[in-house]
């Protein structure tokens, strides 16, 4: 019946015209998400980071007022916060609250993996990818097997992490305390790693084979043998 | 006398009879279609003030999700990182590219950049990041493959029917709990139980109720 050949059709040129006027879904754009009913979507608050015009440069989140230290932050052990004994000289030991355990040494491989080893590689041999692309780093990372650093206290590691050192910039803002002293832990362990014999592996550990992680994480020129 | 109505006036309850149902028909399909986020929202993309590339930073260097959005882990929001964090970098690597001219300038006056953001729920939802990676949902559940982006595109919904698809099912969306940043990690291509996983101390049990995300 042509009436209803024609009906149809007016329904695909509807349809047609609606899909290719309005747009189908999933279609990238850089225009914001239309809400038509934006009851209470955005509330007199506001959220992390985001702007205030209220204040002179713009932020809603405010740092604390000069001279103030918040709950919590008085940074009164140095031990703890700056890796300094009583002599002002670095410790070259945990502080106290912190035990040196598997876990802590588990943490510390994840948290260097994450925040060190872009520029000192997953083993410390300062060849991190971030290095070898770009144009690469102006000044290369240090090795942390080199002699000098592998004679340096704990509380050393500790201190570059948190103040920075040369063209490294603090790490303070992006690890927390606790996180730092477990990423020390863990230099330790792979400057230990690189100087250990064969009879430094217990008996019964030495033909197990090596986990496929780990295994992944060495360096492709097979530093460790 | 004439009739009151032409002839053709006979058609008009077929038609109407006919057209109705048709109309009603397309104007639900196109509310479902049109009014729903995902077509409202999905596939925004804005422009950002610095061309920053994930797939480069993230696929080609290397870089874990956390070295930048350092506090996904401890706070609701997973922050984007101050221009000091680029500078631990970029001090070194393309020190005077003029696309970094932004960085620059807010690391040296403290200007924050003014990203634009992709993922925004509205404010009556108290979404928080912590229990989402502590139970092992992966950052490509919601955030799609980030790593391939070179501009963030907003990839799921952000709906409220979306969120509790998964709060009513959350096992197809869980992963190793060492495997929420790696990006390539197919929830497919893994048999992977988390009711055998010795690693999680309890079972995920994801509130479905108002006040689990409404305050």
């Amino acid at each position: 019946m042509p009436a209803r050949t024609s009906l149809v059709r007016v329904a695909v040129g509807l349809s047609a015209v609606a899909f290719g006027t309005v747009g189908c879904r999933g279609i990238p754009s850089e225009k914001p998400p239309i809400h038509l009913q934006q009851n209470m979507d955005f509330q007199q608050r506001f959220d992390p980071q985001e702007p205030n015009p209220m204040f002179e440069d713009g932020r809603a989140m405010r740092l604390p007022p000069e001279g103030t230290v918040p709950v919590g932050w008085l940074m009164e052990d140095d031990h703890l916060w700056r890796g300094r004994g009583p002599d002002g000289r670095l410790v070259d030991a945990l502080p106290p609250g912190i035990k040196l355990d598997r876990k802590l040494l588990d943490r510390g491989q994840e948290r260097f993996n994450i925040y060190c080893a872009p520029c000192h590689d997953h083993l410390g041999t300062g060849r991190g990818m971030a290095t070898r692309r770009g144009g690469g780093f102006a000044v290369q990372p240090k090795n942390l097997h080199e002699p000098r650093l592998a004679a340096m206290p704990l509380g050393y590691f500790y201190k570059v992490i948190t103040d920075g050192q040369g063209t490294m910039l603090s790490y303070a803002a992006q690890i927390p305390v606790e996180d730092r002293w477990a990423i020390a832990a863990w230099v330790r362990t792979l400057q230990a790693s690189q100087r250990a014999s064969a009879s430094d592996v217990p008996e019964e550990a030495r033909n197990r084979p090596v986990p496929k992680a780990l295994a992944a994480t060495r360096a492709p020129e097979g530093g460790a043998s | 006398m004439p009739a009151i109505f032409p002839r053709w006036t006979n058609h008009i309850p077929v038609v109407a009879g006919l057209l109705a149902p048709l109309v009603g028909a397309g104007l639900i399909f196109a509310v479902w279609y049109w009014f729903s986020p995902k077509f409202t929202d999905v596939g925004y993309r804005p422009k950002q003030p610095v061309p920053y590339s994930h797939r480069l930073h993230v696929s080609d260097v290397g870089l874990d999700c956390r070295y930048c959005h350092n506090t996904v882990e401890r706070a609701a929001h997973a922050a984007v990182p101050p221009a000091a964090t680029c500078m631990n970098c970029h001090s070194q690597v393309k020190s005077t590219s003029p696309r970094l001219e932004k960085v620059r300038e807010s690391y040296n006056t403290g200007a924050p950049i003014q990203w634009v953001r992709v993922h925004q729920l509205p404010d009556y939802v108290y979404f928080d990041h912590r229990p989402h990676v502590a139970a092992g949902v992966g950052c490509a559940s919601c955030h799609g493959r980030v790593d391939l982006e070179d501009v963030v595109e907003l990839k799921e919904p952000l709906s409220m029917s979306w969120c509790l698809d998964c709060h009513r099912n959350p096992e197809p969306n869980l992963r190793p709990l060492d495997q929420v940043t790696n990006m390539a990690w197919d929830p497919a291509e893994h048999d992977y139980d988390p009711n055998k996983d010795p690693m999680r101390k309890r079972k995920v049990q994801p509130p479905t109720h108002c006040s689990g995300c409404h305050r």
